[in-house]
């Protein structure tokens, strides 16, 4: 299950630096590629960076029908992601959050990549691909702001929030030769 | 279901699949053939040539009514040997893309192109008598059309233009590179000089201008202008229920392989049919028992009552015999096994 993990994650980072290289964050005083995965970094009570995607693993079970002892499986995804806008009064906070959008889609296509082994280097190909579902985009949440009660969506806030959810399907570590 | 374990890598995950077609030399009946020693692990957003693209489809159904009959022997009669009875296969599936090459498919007849009209012409549901048509001049290639300073005026970017020869009157098959209708006698055509191109593929859409030329957003499907072509606009595709010609078409259908092998189908002949038998007549003689009735359009529900449209194909499997060993067959289906797969 942690080759699937680390083979999306790679495959999406790998995707996002050909998009787009300036998409980096600065995390501990490192540079890197805009694409974090929670359960990785130092457990520390910053919050989360913005323009960033941060994906998080959730549920994994035997996909009906296919079970069996090496079926396939699939494995629930949350990527989330914030942004404040470019420009210091936030007017653009909107068309930011849709770039993020837009680069999050590019980078989940083609919905699959092969199956590697990254505690070795260099990575072993595992013979599998894993693949995934098209990512749901969820609605825009806002905060940071007071809440305009006339508008009843609620995301005028400074900082607009977008979470999106896929499922991540793959066949369990196994030897299968 | 079986709980027994799985060997991953032998098992061929999809998600889609898609078509390409090309042409069959109608004349000499020679197919387009597609040899899996040699291109079998296409890059499926560039097919080789010369396969065309025809998008992703959708409910893809190979249908096999070829019977299998055994020879009984002794007195049980057990079976002892058996054969294959008349082979039947047909193929049925939704274009989610509409353009010429797949409405002509779907329709199976001669598709028509209509050609911009005179405005004083008669109506005609196939469009009536065109705006003059203009001489292409030699140096055109597939993409870019020829016409002379001045000329290239009487075309728009944007537009979408048939090129090909004018009707001689002659007998047989027409159209530039690919066998767009048969024409029995000149008469049936009214010899019109516009009917080669009221049904050729040989069409583009203008991308751009030059102060001589129109230049293609995709190169012409027949090839480059045959000599005294001459290009007109087209406004629209007709196709009609009915009509003598079938279209006859080489095929490729590729599962995209999302982990595991890929697997194709390869039909060298197939040719457009409509109504489906549910049960076929167990001999040549006999009536078949029910008929499917043929539904052209599908409706994908987007969301009420919003809905897009695919165009619902199917298709004939028609002979092809097998160069290698002499055997009449009518589909190919290959796997690519995946790197690392189990043979067996």
């Amino acid at each position: 299950m942690q080759f699937t993990k680390d083979s999306f994650y790679m495959a999406l980072l790998e995707r996002l630096v050909s998009l787009n290289p300036l998409q980096t964050v600065t995390l501990d005083g490192t540079t890197r590629p805009a694409i974090i995965v929670a359960e990785n970094e130092l457990v520390i009570s910053a919050k989360p960076v913005s323009d960033a995607f941060y994906i998080e693993w959730g549920a994994a079970q035997m996909v009906q029908r296919q079970a069996g002892d090496r079926g396939l499986m699939q494995m629930e995804c949350v990527i989330s992601y914030h942004t404040f806008g470019t420009v210091q009064s936030g007017v653009d906070r909107g068309r930011a959050l849709a770039a993020l959008d837009m680069e999050l889609l590019s980078i989940c296509e083609p919905p699959r990549t092969s199956k590697r082994d990254y505690t070795q280097s260099p990575s072993a190909d595992l013979g599998t691909s894993i693949l995934w579902t098209t990512p749901i985009l969820s609605k825009v949440t806002g905060s940071e702001a007071a809440r305009n009660e006339g508008l009843p969506r609620g995301n005028e806030g400074v900082r607009l929030e977008r979470s999106a959810s896929l499922k991540v399907f793959f066949f369990p570590e196994v030897s299968f030769l | 279901m079986s709980t027994s374990p799985l060997r991953a890598a032998m098992v061929p995950v999809t998600r889609q699949i898609r078509a390409y077609f090309a042409p069959i030399n109608r004349v000499t009946g020679t197919p387009s053939i597609f040899d899996p020693g040699k291109y079998g692990a296409f890059l499926l957003d560039a097919p080789p040539a010369p396969w065309l693209d025809l998008g992703w489809i959708d409910n893809f159904q190979r249908l096999c009514t070829t019977l299998t009959e055994p020879l009984r022997a002794g007195l049980q009669g057990a079976p002892s040997v058996q054969f294959r009875g008349s082979i039947d296969a047909r193929i049925e599936f939704d274009f989610r893309e509409w353009g010429k090459l797949q409405m002509a498919l779907a329709c199976g007849s001669e598709h028509m192109n209509v050609l911009a009209s005179d405005p004083n012409a008669n109506a005609q549901p196939s469009g009536g008598t065109p705006l003059a048509a203009i001489a292409v001049l030699p140096g055109s290639t597939s993409s870019e059309i020829v016409l002379g300073v001045g000329a290239v005026s009487a075309f728009s970017v944007g537009d979408v233009v048939a090129v090909d020869a004018d009707y001689q009157q002659q007998t047989g098959y027409v159209g530039t590179g690919i066998a767009a209708a048969y024409v029995s006698d000149p008469a049936d055509v009214n010899r019109d000089a516009n009917y080669v191109r009221r049904v050729t593929f040989n069409l583009g859409r203008v991308a751009q201008e030059t102060t001589t030329s129109l230049l293609l957003a995709q190169p012409l499907l027949g090839g480059a202008p045959p000599a005294g072509a001459s290009v007109q606009k087209v406004v629209a595709f007709v196709d009609r229920d009915g009509g003598s010609f079938f279209q006859e078409w080489s095929a490729l259908f590729v599962w995209q392989e999302e982990s595991g092998g890929r697997v194709c189908f390869h039909y060298p002949r197939l040719s457009p049919t409509t109504a489906i038998e549910l049960s076929m007549p167990l001999s040549p003689t006999a009536q078949p028992r029910a008929v499917k009735a043929f539904q052209r359009e599908e409706g994908v529900e987007i969301a009420k009552p919003i809905s897009s449209l695919a165009l619902h194909a199917a298709f004939q499997a028609m002979l092809h015999v097998d160069e290698n060993d002499g055997q009449t067959v009518v589909c190919y289906r290959s796997y690519f096994p995946a790197a690392k797969a189990a043979v067996y």
